[in-house]
């Protein structure tokens, strides 16, 4: 599941009458609902120009008694009724620079002077919002806002569970969001997929798999909520990430116990975990079932088992890979030929791999950093000193910045030649461009200069 | 790998690369080419080198070779003509390790 652009993050808090999750990358919401407007008489007449105005607070200090004087004269000199997307509006703007019991405050104050002010699910989701959001050890002003929804007659929905768990999963406050999602699930409504899958990979990243698991229990015994497709997912590819690969293949034959079909992108995923423990053969099988279960393999999955044939030291394999990944209408991009590349160079075959630059660059596939990199890594390796210098001076012309591997090796490889003028320049160019910090860089050189000296005292060839 | 070996040296000896980039008291004699009090090793050397360079004191026959001018000679132990190989090493001479 993708992340929300952060264009939208920040409307989650303010107009949610529909479900922000289940098109986590729609567009921006008109801008019209968040507007902060400053003169009531401007809503009545000009709300299309106001709304094309930057963005202003009107609450200049988090002072509550300042902010109350402040909506009393809006709400004096008011011509229409006030709407709620009027009051929301105001305790959004209000909430980016007070604490949280102001803006409770603050809403209690609307809610006592203004009796056309009914609230809705949106002008809590704005409080709850900024409640999860603050720093703060407990959860007590979650509570108070869950409280306060309650007591005017709105129960927290799935929605509600979302904002919370996604404000407080973005705030690093995951075991709360834990605790709080059984509560809400307790209490109100059980998360929906997309909550709970948010909460899930959070919980991936910065929990050990147990508490994950004693997660997923809790949630499917108590609550019913069992674990999708997507869910599975994600469970895999941090195993994998963990390079658990018995997890991993037991959580794929698990997911087929709950009547899931794995889909591309969990194939796509496995690959990608033997990929990069360098288990080619694994990855050919995974492969093969794919075909044999007629998931049609996509780009990506080219990419990965060529990338992991490649790792393993298989390149004649990987090459054939290509071959029908175009069969099969792919066009292969820099990412195919760099790993191709990468296998090529592992192999001693660096030359070989040149050649594919010019066979990729006559396909109309532009090399990017890393591709450079990779070759020069591979002909300096293999003491192709002049062809190494030659890539770097094109490399240098089209301002390619060197990796630090890259850059080791072609100083070595200067060094060892003879060239240390040449090495330093690259050391000026490795600053200069920023490839490296200054510190990685010098040290670099300076070992690769000790090295030379001893190895030259001890006699030994170089 | 060369590279692999260098960062685990660095993250295992925080004091190795402290002592590059700490900031130092110069001698006298340093302090006058450098043309400040306090410089780390890591910037002294730049500092050189950049001289180095923009006075073109790189022997135009073999460039790895440095012909020092007299104000290079008065920190680089009075050589006449200095490798690049051994830059490094004469510049880490005014950087002692300091007593335990």
């Amino acid at each position: 599941m993708g992340k929300i652009p952060s264009s939208f993050r920040s409307m989650t808090s303010t107009h949610l009458v529909k479900k922000p999750t289940s098109c986590p990358l729609a567009p921006p919401r008109d801008p019209r609902n968040r507007i902060a407007r400053r003169e009531s008489v401007k809503i009545s007449h000009h709300t299309d120009q106001v709304s094309r105005e930057p963005l202003r607070n009107p609450f200049k200090t988090p002072d509550l008694s300042d902010a109350k004087s402040l909506f009393n004269s809006i709400a004096a000199t008011s011509r229409i009724p006030l709407d709620l997307k009027f009051h929301n509006s105001v305790l959004q703007s209000y909430a980016s620079i007070a604490a949280v019991d102001d803006t409770v405050k603050l809403f209690l104050h609307i809610l006592k002077s203004q009796p056309g002010f009914s609230p809705e699910h949106s002008t809590f989701h704005i409080l709850l919002s900024h409640a999860c959001r603050a720093p703060d050890s407990s959860l007590s002003n979650v509570h108070l806002v869950l409280n306060l929804m309650v007591n005017n007659g709105v129960a927290p929905n799935q929605v509600t569970t979302d904002i919370a768990v996604r404000s407080l999963c973005e705030s690093g406050r995951i075991s709360e969001a834990m605790d709080l999602i059984k509560e809400l699930s307790k209490n109100h409504s059980p998360p929906d997929t997309y909550t709970y899958n948010f909460l899930l990979k959070h919980l991936c990243k910065c929990g050990s798999l147990d508490v994950v698991y004693e997660f997923i229990d809790e949630m499917k015994e108590t609550f019913e909520v069992k674990p999708d497709l997507v869910s599975y997912t994600i469970l895999i590819d941090n195993v994998c990430n963990s390079k658990n690969l018995r997890e991993a293949m037991r959580l794929v034959s698990a997911l087929g116990d709950a009547g899931f079909k794995p889909d591309c992108f969990l194939y796509n995923t496995i690959m990608k975990g033997f990929c990069t423990l360098s288990k080619g053969s694994e990855a050919i099988i995974v492969y093969k079932k794919m075909k044999e279960e007629g998931v049609e393999p996509d780009r990506i999955t080219y990419n990965t088992l060529i990338f992991g044939l490649s790792k393993s030291g298989r390149v004649e394999e990987a090459r054939k890979y290509l071959q029908t990944m175009v069969e099969a209408g792919y066009e292969p991009d820099a990412v195919t030929y760099t790993s191709l590349m990468n296998g090529m160079c592992r192999k001693g075959a660096s030359l070989g791999a040149l050649s594919l630059l010019e066979e990729m660059e006559a396909r109309g596939c532009a090399p990017n950093a890393c591709t450079y990199n990779t070759l020069l890594y591979g002909l300096c390796k293999a003491r192709l000193m002049d062809k190494g210098i030659e890539l770097y001076g094109l490399m240098k012309s089209n301002g390619v910045k060197l990796e630090s591997s890259a850059y080791a090796t072609l100083v070595r490889g200067l060094v060892r030649s003879g060239k240390v003028a040449e090495a330093y320049e690259v050391f000026d160019y490795a600053v200069d461009s920023k490839s490296l910090t200054d510190v990685s860089a010098y040290t670099t050189l300076e070992a690769t200069l000790k090295w030379l000296k001893k190895a030259k005292e001890q006699g030994l060839a170089v | 790998m060369l590279p692999q070996r260098l960062k685990k040296a660095v993250t295992d000896n925080p004091k190795k690369l402290g002592n590059l980039i700490d900031l130092v008291n110069l001698p006298s004699t340093l302090r006058e080419f450098v043309g400040q009090s306090q410089i780390s090793r890591l910037g002294c050397f730049m500092r050189v080198w950049s001289y180095i360079k923009t006075n073109n004191l790189q022997d135009p026959k073999n460039k790895n070779v440095v012909n020092c001018d007299d104000k290079l000679k008065s920190i680089l132990l009075g050589k006449q003509r200095v490798e690049l190989v051994e830059l490094p090493s004469l510049i880490k001479l005014h950087f002692p390790k300091e007593p335990k």
